[in-house]
């Protein structure tokens, strides 16, 4: 590809600085002289030992390493060098006159990037340090950017969340305030005053609910995800739940039925995560169902001392191929909500780490019948 | 819930002092006393000894986890519950170890907040 040849043609390899470690002085003056002209930095050593120290105080990009030396051996020499920098040792290329087979493998096992025998061909010594100062560069390159990325995400996860933490409030108020009004309780309304209020509440509301995943991503993103765990009977969060998403469903005709069939399982978990799972899944199952349907929510034991929380709905299902983004960052499926419901395409996103967290999973299948289930896994760990 | 006493709302936003009263009064708090931070909460307290305290955590001048240690150093039977919007742990367990009854998350839908009050205060809360 042209673009990628173009890219590495506009490294600049002059300056780059290269230690050369040989204890025959004709071999190092054959290379100083062969690399001065592509524009290097060189330094010599003519030991390993004296070549470790030059490493130190040398900002090397390369070294060009002799394997028998007076003491120590180039390999030993590379394998301290691996071992003092790991994996941001300068690249080391072995050039020597040991020509067997497991000299090969054991220059490459010490860590060496690269092995040419004595007598080497000089342009091919040149390309091979080329090639290895190119790679040794572009990585520095790429892992100064993702340190640069990481932390510019960071400081716009940190900005979100601050932003998010902010509006949350007021337009909570604004919410409250308008239910106020609403229902009257501060005077009667005309039907004209009555419908403004209605659509400030409901813009309020989709706004205190985006704001909210917003928050949660900033929160999540930021790896400030903590739970915090307690025993608490799982059915009497479902239960709240339920309670808490029948007043919308009621709006639609839909009815939430919580079918329970053992003993409640009391478990450790952080009980308001685990509720805001629950509710985005039954305000999902409500938002996508038709007008009159019908909403289940099951518990159940698993063997083994797991748990699973189900919701059924009777919606169009998830369509094929889309499965993948389900969970994902502002992924909204094609499928669209049965009664002009808002959605930032967060909550299953929010949802699914909430239950990683717990060391759980969360799962979704169409049904044969229509709809589909999404299922909430809570592992043995999490029994109290 | 029926609360029929009087309640101190201390918080620096005053949609949030009007809507949390608006909530109080509608369940049947005989008074509603509103301050705009700690300090002015604290005095507040000791003039109208209040039967609970609803206390925001950041305000400015004195925030409410130092306010709620001078309630509660005060009149150790003080009922306080703190209003958050993004408490920490840490926060919620300092609040906790100062005396404070919950928290309530401000952004809390009504329903689930008067729920919660009416769980928290329960019968207890009549007088």
């Amino acid at each position: 590809m042209p673009a990628a040849s173009d890219e590495s043609d506009l490294i600049d390899l002059k300056g780059c600085k290269i230690l050369l470690v040989d204890d025959d002085r004709l071999n190092i003056r054959i290379l100083r002289s062969m690399l001065q002209n592509e524009g290097y930095v060189l330094a010599e050593a003519d030991s390993a030992e004296s070549a470790l120290v030059l490493y130190d105080d040398f900002q090397l990009d390369l070294v060009l390493l002799d394997v028998l030396l007076p003491g120590m051996t180039g390999f030993d020499a590379c394998r301290e060098l691996r071992k003092r920098h790991s994996a941001k040792a300068a690249p080391v290329m072995f050039i020597t006159a040991k020509q067997e087979a497991e000299d090969v493998v054991e220059g490459f096992s010490a860590g060496g990037v690269d092995y040419v025998m004595k007598p080497f061909r000089q342009k091919e010594v040149v390309a091979r340090i080329r090639t290895h100062l190119q790679i040794r560069l572009l990585s520095e390159r790429q892992s100064t950017l993702v340190d640069q990325l990481s932390r510019a995400n960071a400081a716009k996860n940190k900005f979100l969340g601050m932003a998010a933490h902010d509006l949350r409030n007021p337009l909570a108020s604004i919410r409250g305030l308008a239910e106020f009004l609403r229902d009257g309780t501060v005077g009667e309304l005309t039907t004209d005053q009555l419908e403004l209020i209605n659509l400030i509440h409901q813009a309020s509301q989709n706004m205190v609910s985006l704001v909210n995943d917003l928050l949660d991503v900033a929160t999540i993103e930021a790896g400030e995800l903590r739970l915090m765990i307690a025993p608490v009977a799982l059915a009497d969060v479902i239960e709240k739940s339920v309670a808490m998403n029948a007043r919308e469903a009621a709006r639609k005709k839909t009815a939430i039925l919580f079918e329970q069939c053992e003993a409640t399982p009391v478990l450790n978990l952080d009980a308001d995560k685990i509720r805001q799972v629950v509710d985005n899944l039954l305000s999902n199952a409500v938002k996508y169902s038709p007008p009159g349907s019908t909403v289940r929510v099951g518990l159940r034991a698993l063997p083994l001392g797991a748990h699973a929380v189900t919701v059924r709905d009777q919606g169009k299902g998830i369509p094929e191929g889309e499965r993948d983004r389900l969970f994902k960052d502002f992924s909204r499926l094609s499928v669209q909500p049965t009664g002009g419901e808002k959605s930032t395409g967060l909550g299953l996103a929010i949802c699914r780490k909430i239950v990683d967290a717990h060391g759980g999973s969360i799962v979704a299948e169409n049904l044969p019948a229509g709809g589909c289930e999404f299922r909430v896994t809570l592992p043995s760990s999490t029994q109290a | 819930m029926i609360f029929t006493g009087k309640a101190l709302v201390v918080d620096d936003e005053p949609h949030v002092r009007k809507y949390i009263s608006l909530i109080l009064r509608s369940r049947g708090a005989s008074a509603i006393i509103e301050a705009a931070n700690g300090a002015e909460g604290f005095a507040a307290y000791e003039r109208e000894r209040p039967d609970l305290v609803l206390l925001d955590v950041n305000m400015p001048v004195q925030d409410g986890l130092e306010t709620i240690k001078q309630i509660r150093a005060f009149d150790p039977e003080a009922t306080v519950i703190m209003l958050t919007s993004l408490a920490t742990r840490q926060t919620i367990e300092e609040a906790a170890e100062s005396g404070a009854l919950h928290y309530l998350r401000k952004d809390t839908p009504r329903a689930e907040l008067v729920a919660l009050l009416t769980e928290l205060l329960g019968p207890d809360a009549e007088d």
